[in-house]
């Protein structure tokens, strides 16, 4: 049912299509790569896009092919904000549905750690979280999931409140159901949907927050490419040889873009108030 | 069904039960001191029009009020005996849908619209007997053909949208009734359903309640329900019971205004001519502050001076038929201690 009104959206299948894309160019690039995107080749230092010349997207200040070094930071970008978005959605997920539930005291105190962690900006306390945990790869995974659990604390917490006064609750209730299996079993299915919606949109901006930290420094460190630090090095360098910043920024932004889409057309079609509108 | 224990034995007896709600406008006394007792086999109504505390009453029974804001604040609720009020959690979750099941009003929305049909009906199967998938599907299916849900099989894989309305009343039904139940509450099992529908579902009670020793207690705001399926009523008024009678004494003689109020607003198919249809005049009472003495004396057209200032005393009436009668009104105290002197 939903699959189908999927296959109607347009702008969801856009998005899906860019992502199944980058998901693609992963696995081509598990099995092949046109250079090896760490070895430094000077002879070829900074070279333009060229097709004659066999580096696509030119080289970078090492004469390092600039498509190989995209094609496995594709690997490390969506790899860090899946596991990102995943740990931030099931921790943020499981204290909001109990806040929700039980109300009262817990509810208060896992929304007011929720809030102290919304007040700053997501960058700066992934920035934070990083200079606590030290630079490491697995760290930014830490630190982006972290960021996310408050958002996701949120969302499950309202849908919850929605529905624990439901009827069926109260009939699962006095069926004999003790609260988690109430929880669990009634409760947590019923509210995916706008879970599901959330983690689209929170990838778009975890891949967002891994560049941004790398960029700075803080995430994946050289020779190791990633978008972030792509664009890092390429900033000296923008205005000799701007194809060293354009492509990886655009790797970036198409997938943000393609997690968007997805992400506004899924809720489009899950959303019921949204539903034929056109 | 269960067949231990013989009809007419009393299984539950309530005893000064309160119920009280912590509202931000003050303490809420939805269930103000009720008692009443239900005999093994018996179908009790309970009526009252909307906030007169019969619903808050019932969840009271299975522990099912949201605490907080509402708490229980006395009284016991003797089960076989046993009170209620005093086991803990796990204690409860085995009576309830155990020894006592219950449907609620709406049936749109008592099942999860993400599970099968087969799974919530087995719901309580697998709780209470720890039933395995294989032999709980079945059950299910068997419950379905007993509630009259043709083509049972097929459609217990369904999901609710597959179902009406009266359907999934029957449903609510078959889930109460899959561990064979002691008591059932049924909580305005019909409001939200069509006549035809209506008088379905109260057929099936009916039946269920007839073939077996389960007891039923049916809220409901609908005396037509009670006249076809109670044996004896408890009337409600702002959270008390305001007179317990057997039913058909009841329509016979009512004896509080209330109850004769009520009786006198329902619609007659013989009333000649075109007459304005009887409403007992006012609006309930805000049960944050009731009004001094008795909570219907100032929407009663035979209230005494008395009534304004206490709270009448239970009087215990007998009918001769041996079936309990009391009734909550000066104007019966009044003549109950008469007679006595004389």
């Amino acid at each position: 049912m939903a699959a189908t009104r999927l296959g109607k959206n347009a702008i969801a299948m856009t998005g899906l299509a860019i992502i199944v894309f980058y998901v693609a160019v992963i696995v081509v690039a598990a099995f092949w790569l046109p250079y090896d995107p760490v070895k430094m080749d000077p002879a070829h230092m900074l070279e333009a896009p060229s097709v004659a010349a066999g580096h696509l997207f030119g080289t970078d200040e090492f004469g390092r092919d600039i498509l190989s070094r995209i094609m496995q930071g594709c690997f490390v970008s969506l790899v860090i904000s899946l596991s990102a978005t995943l740990m931030g959605a099931v921790i943020g997920t499981l204290m909001g549905i109990w806040a929700g539930y039980l109300g009262g005291a817990w509810d208060q105190a896992i929304m007011r750690v929720a809030d102290i962690l919304f007040s700053f900006p997501s960058l700066l306390l992934a920035i934070f979280i990083m200079g606590i945990l030290g630079e490491k790869t697995y760290n930014v995974v830490i630190a982006i999931g972290i960021v996310y659990i408050p958002q996701f604390a949120r969302v499950s917490r309202g849908a919850i409140l929605t529905l624990k006064g439901s009827e069926f609750v109260r009939a699962a209730l006095s069926n004999g159901a003790s609260r988690r299996y109430v929880l669990f079993r009634h409760l947590l299915p019923n509210i995916m949907m706008p879970l599901i919606v959330q983690v689209s949109l929170s990838l778009s901006v975890a891949i967002l927050l891994e560049s941004a930290l790398s960029f700075l420094g803080l995430g994946v460190q050289p020779p190791y490419p990633s978008w972030g630090n792509m664009l890092a090095s390429a900033r000296k360098f923008m205005m000799l040889a701007p194809w060293t910043a354009i492509y990886p920024g655009l790797a970036i932004s198409v997938l943000v873009l393609g997690f968007n889409l997805l992400g506004d057309g899924l809720r489009d079609i899950l959303d019921p108030r949204l539903r034929n509108v056109k | 069904m269960s067949d231990t224990g013989k009809r007419g034995e009393t299984i539950l007896s309530v005893r000064n039960l309160k119920t009280y709600f912590d509202a931000e406008y003050g303490l809420v006394k939805a269930v103000d001191d009720i008692s009443f007792d239900l005999a093994r086999g018996e179908a009790l109504g309970i009526v009252g029009e909307s906030g007169s505390g019969k619903s808050v009453t019932n969840l009271s029974l299975l522990r099912l009020v949201p605490t907080p804001p509402g708490k229980i604040a006395g009284g016991q609720i003797l089960f076989r005996g046993r009170d209620l009020l005093q086991g803990g959690e796990e204690d409860m979750r085995l009576v309830r849908g155990g020894a006592i099941s219950m449907i609620f009003q709406d049936p749109m929305t008592s099942l999860n619209p993400l599970l099968r049909i087969s799974f919530q009906i087995a719901e309580a199967l697998r709780l209470h007997h720890g039933m395995g998938k294989k032999e709980a599907k079945s059950k299910a299916v068997e419950l379905l053909k007993t509630i009259g849900i043709p083509d049972a099989e097929r459609r217990a894989d369904d999901y609710p949208h597959q179902f009406s309305g009266g359907m999934r009343q029957r449903v609510m039904i078959a889930m109460a009734i899959s561990c064979s139940p002691e008591i059932l509450i049924a909580d305005e099992p019909t409001t939200a359903l069509d006549v035809t529908i209506q008088a379905q579902i109260l057929e099936l009670v009916k039946g269920l309640s007839d073939e077996s020793t389960m007891s039923v207690i049916m809220i409901t705001h609908d005396l037509g329900v009670v006249a076809g399926l109670c044996d004896s009523v408890c009337v409600m008024y702002a959270g008390r019971i305001v007179e317990r009678a057997a039913c058909d004494e009841l329509f016979r003689d009512p004896m509080h205004p209330y109850t004769r109020g009520l009786l006198d607003s329902i619609p007659r198919i013989d009333s000649a001519g075109r007459h304005r249809l009887y409403s007992i005049p006012g609006a309930p009472p805000n049960l944050a502050g009731l009004p001094a003495g008795c909570a219907f004396q100032p929407r009663c057209d035979r209230a005494m001076p008395i009534c304004g200032r206490e709270y009448p005393p239970e009087t215990a009436l007998s009918d001769g038929s041996g079936a309990p009668r009391s009734v909550r009104c000066w104007l019966h105290a009044a003549d109950a201690a008469a007679r006595s002197e004389a």
